[in-house]
């Protein structure tokens, strides 16, 4: 016996699917909402208004706004200042990144082979992470003094020349980098070494077999099997290369003479010191394009030959 | 009383149909089993049933109720998962409670009274306030029962409850749930693709293959008299013999033609024999049919011993006393035992006549 | 034998490696306690030796007292608080949403989603900061939190987390009567916790330091974080009173350190596993 209901009878099946499946969606438009809108708001929006302000005259007092076509960028084009800062960024990024991976990589090898300690080590390169970068930069200031800082004294002591270090053009950059190193390095290495432990240990015994050792079992086997997350590593390394406009602010403020001037910080003082919003809407510009550019040609390269296993 | 009436069921996905227009009906305290090779549909009917997956066509009619279109929980169903699906942050004690306390309309005291009395019965009162993985396989199939039993639903639906567990817990299991159906006479709709599961627990089987119902009825009635091939080679084990009929098979023809009825034995039919309706004998037999052959292997068991014969070109395999006297290579001669027969059409596999 | 001797040695080498890098990684930690102890003319005096004569506990108070820490803890408290809060919810809703539901446009929306992740903060404060005054949200807390709401990164990491439960126990729940949201509650989230508190620690690291953003956008002592407090101190100082700077500096790194020591693995777990895809 069945029992039928004029609603039943009615419905076809097909129909209430399309009914469940928009509930589905509704609840879908729900979850995401929230997070939408805070995307839209703030990170999407200032993009495209940036890109806009970049063809306007704005100043940080007023709220009018003119528009004058490609002349911050034509007036950039002229700043010498500019291309100094432009100049300090690539350095900097292209020094401080392979070179903290680098050394993140020896030292995550290090430890990847079960020492006692690691635990230890593996918390001292890392809790510079844990130190907001104006604290770090505050404490650097104090160690690379020319005056009175241990830096100098250990300079001293092994016999080589004192240096002004962020008082000194050619070496506040480095000083800077070298500090940058420091508080990162630890980051790298603990991800590094997360993908290290996830390499089969057959493969290095297999390959001591063969005879094949040391540097060469770096290269040719735990490079290629990571690579992913080397990969990985190094899009996060020039992503987190922005962090250096706090050390700037803290230590050297630009100088000496514009020797550490980068653009974030070259943004900053031309929107807040100048107070030319559309100038430093155009570098901020500039500089989302350097930093995909990076990217770009990282993915081309290194991301080509990024190697999977297999999936 | 009807308890599941599937009606021209369907499932259809862009690219293959699963179910293609299914009808079944399963009567109240019936232990259904659904079984097949994989790929055949079964856990889909099984999950259209439950309303895990949608209906793409027909109509589902649970204790005379439309459920087409109903959630899973409005439709007086419990499901035991092939994997249990206990939630493991939860006590077993909550794994049972939990659908009781979201979905119905009992009160705290009752819920405990169900889950307790159902804990009792499963004999798993001392392990309900652990957690799953504190559990070893055959406690936590017991609390996915257990979870099913709290909801006394109508219907009981169960995917390849045993598939997990080693041999041995597998037959014990199988006892307990025939104990559970006999005790309490629930209607249960049972999917495996273990033919032995499904000849020992059902009280009716549904044979399906790509989609389609192939046979549905008690075991011994599919085992006997399959409707097709498909399924005369489906259940039993090992699998049936299948002899193509050829010309040179004219003698028995016309006894057979007397007996079985009607035009059943031309070439291009195929015959159908399980091993245990062949017999050896070293001497041709008698009409109306003796077939020569030469035996390849002989597998002893201990009990019986299963003998591999090569008939013209196709291989025969056929069950004989444990110490029979054969060895490969020596010539023999099958007879088989005619009131067993099966024809079958070439083609389309279905039966053209049997006997028994 | 002589792999096993072989191995051995470069084990001990690596120990010798090691240890020097850990001085040189400690030294900067070291060097600011060593001076928070210390007496202004210590520091400048190059015959003073490299430990302090006296113990200057009178530094820290000292420090305490230049500036009001107390209201910059709890601002610091409050918007870690707040921003892990809001961003926990953003992203659990987020990321059921791409893990279970189909709706048009899902891989589009968990692309731009990803995207964010491309660009942080340094990037957009300018335009960020004007969108802030035009809500009129200036040197008010909430400026310091609506930014980080949305997590393009969490969502990823946690859905990740979402699809590795298995679909069994979503169905189990259904047959229980739980829609979507319940779903969500009763079964998801509590079989994720771990992504959740590595998360969260890591969320937690990153706005406690924030030091650019919450510069831009505060201007009152009421609403400064402990980071723009010890940069104003700095500046207000100007390199002269390092002891009591040093021990500003301690004290503003003190809360994280002081958690890091304790769930040292936690923390480490957390960050490592953060970069898994």
């Amino acid at each position: 016996m069945t029992t039928l209901t004029l609603a039943d009878a009615l419905e076809t099946v097909p129909a209430v699917r399309k009914r469940a499946r928009r509930r589905e969606v509704i609840t879908a438009v729900v979850m995401l909402a929230p997070s939408l809108l805070f995307l839209a708001a703030f990170t999407y929006w200032p993009i495209i208004r940036s890109l806009i302000y970049g063809f306007y005259d704005v100043q940080l007092g007023s709220s009018a706004i003119f528009f004058v076509g490609w002349e911050n960028y034509q007036r950039l084009w002229h700043d010498a200042l500019f291309w100094q800062s432009l100049r300090n960024t690539v350095v900097y990024m292209v020094i401080t990144v392979p070179t903290s991976i680098g050394l993140a990589l020896l030292l995550a090898v290090a430890l990847d082979r079960k020492l006692c300690g690691t635990g230890l080590y593996r918390s001292v390169f890392f809790y510079p992470v844990m130190v907001p970068s104006v604290a770090a930069g505050m404490v650097w200031v104090f160690l690379y003094a020319p005056g009175y800082g241990p830096i100098n004294g250990l300079m001293e002591m092994l016999g080589l020349p004192k240096l002004e270090w962020l008082y000194d053009r050619q070496w506040a950059l480095p000083a800077i980098i070298f500090m940058s190193i420091w508080k990162y390095a630890g980051y790298f290495m603990l991800i590094l070494l997360a993908a290290l432990q996830l390499v089969p240990r057959d493969l290095y015994e297999a390959a001591r077999l063969d005879g094949v050792s040391g540097w060469r079992q770096l290269i040719h086997i735990t490079v290629p099997l990571i690579s992913p997350t080397l990969y990985f590593v190094v899009i996060i390394g020039v992503l987190h290369s922005y962090q250096i406009f706090d050390y700037v602010f803290v230590m050297t403020q630009g100088g000496p003479a514009d020797a550490t001037n980068v653009l974030t910080f070259y943004i900053y003082q031309n929107a807040f010191q100048f107070q030319d919003i559309g100038t430093a809407s155009a570098i901020a510009n500039i500089l989302l394009l350097v930093v995909i550019g990076l990217i770009a040609i990282v993915a081309l390269t290194l991301g080509r030959r990024v190697h999977y296993m297999g999936r | 009383m009807t308890a599941i009436s599937l009606q021209g069921i369907s499932k259809r996905y862009p690219d293959h149909v699963a179910v293609d227009r299914l009808d079944l009906d399963v009567q109240a305290g019936e232990f259904m089993v659904l079984v097949g090779p994989s790929g055949c549909g079964k856990s889909t009917t099984l999950r259209m049933i439950a309303g895990l997956e949608d209906i793409s066509e027909g109509r589902l009619l649970i204790g005379g109720r439309d459920v087409t279109h109903a959630e899973p929980h409005e439709r007086d169903i419990a499901m035991v998962f092939q994997s249990y699906a206990l939630y493991p942050h939860m006590t077993v004690y909550m794994n049972m409670a939990f659908g009781l306390l979201r979905a119905s309309k009992l009160t705290r005291s009752e819920v405990d009274q169900r889950v307790n009395e159902a804990a009792s019965r499963l004999q798993i009162t001392e392990l309900l306030q652990r957690r799953p993985n504190e559990l070893s396989g055959g406690q936590r199939q017991r609390v996915a029962i257990g979870r099913a039993l709290v909801r006394k639903p109508k219907v009981f639906l169960f995917d390849e409850p045993l598939s997990n567990l080693d041999a041995k817990l597998r037959t014990h299991m199988r006892g307990e749930l025939e104990r559970l159906h006999a005790e309490l006479g629930i209607t249960i709709v049972y999917v495996t693709h273990d033919q032995v599961e499904a000849m020992t627990l059902g009280t009716r089987i549904a044979v399906m293959d790509r989609g389609h119902l192939r046979q549905v009825g008690a075991p011994m009635e599919v085992y006997r008299r399959p409707a097709n091939r498909f399924v005369a080679s489906f259940i039993g084990s090992p699998e049936m013999n299948f002899l193509p009929v050829s010309e040179d098979m004219a003698e028995g023809r016309a006894w057979l033609n007397h007996h079985y009825g009607a035009a059943s034995l031309q070439p291009g039919t195929v015959l159908g024999l399980r091993p245990e309706e062949l017999l050896i004998s070293s001497v041709e037999v008698a009409a109306p049919w003796s077939w020569p052959g030469v035996v390849q292997r002989v597998e002893r068991l201990g009990a019986e011993a299963y003998a591999q014969i090569r008939v013209g070109t196709a291989d025969v395999l056929v069950r004989t006393e444990a110490d029979a006297a054969l060895e490969a290579s020596k010539p023999v001669f099958l007879t088989p035992e005619l009131s067993r027969l099966r024809v079958f059409d070439g083609q389309t596999g279905a039966t053209l006549a049997t006997r028994e | 034998m002589i792999g096993t001797r072989f191995f051995f040695a470069r084990s001990r080498w690596m120990h010798w490696l090691l240890l020097p890098a850990m001085l040189l990684w400690l030294s900067p930690l070291a060097w600011m306690l060593v001076t928070s102890f210390k007496t202004r003319a210590e520091i400048f005096d190059p015959a003073a030796g490299v430990l302090p004569q006296v113990l200057q506990w009178g530094n820290y108070p000292a420090a305490l007292a230049v500036a009001p820490f107390g209201t910059y803890l709890i601002n610091s408290l409050m918007v870690t608080g707040g921003i892990l809060i809001a961003q926990l919810t953003t992203i659990t809703l987020a990321a059921y949403a791409f893990a279970r539901l189909r709706f048009p446009g899902r891989d589009l929306l968990f692309g731009l989603f990803l995207l964010q992740v491309m660009f942080p903060i340094y990037a957009t404060f300018l335009t960020n900061f004007i969108t802030v005054r035009e809500l009129g949200l200036l040197n008010s807390l909430w400026a310091l939190m609506v930014p980080f709401i949305a997590s393009g990164y969490g969502t990823f990491m946690l859905r990740q987390a979402f699809r590795q439960v298995p679909q069994d126990l979503a169905d189990a729940a259904r047959l229980d009567g739980c829609g979507h949201w319940a779903t969500l509650w009763h079964v998801y989230l509590p079989l994720v916790k771990p992504t959740l508190i590595a998360f969260g620690m890591i969320s937690v690291v990153t706005h406690w330091n924030d030091y650019m953003w919450p510069l831009l956008v505060t201007n009152s002592e009421s609403v400064r974080t402990l980071p723009i407090g010890l940069g104003l101190l700095a500046k207000a100082d100007s390199g002269a009173d390092w002891p009591r700077l040093m021990a500003a500096t301690m004290v503003v790194i003190a809360p994280l350190m002081l958690l890091f020591l304790i769930f040292q693995r936690r923390f480490v777990d957390s960050f490592m596993h953060a970069g898994l895809k």
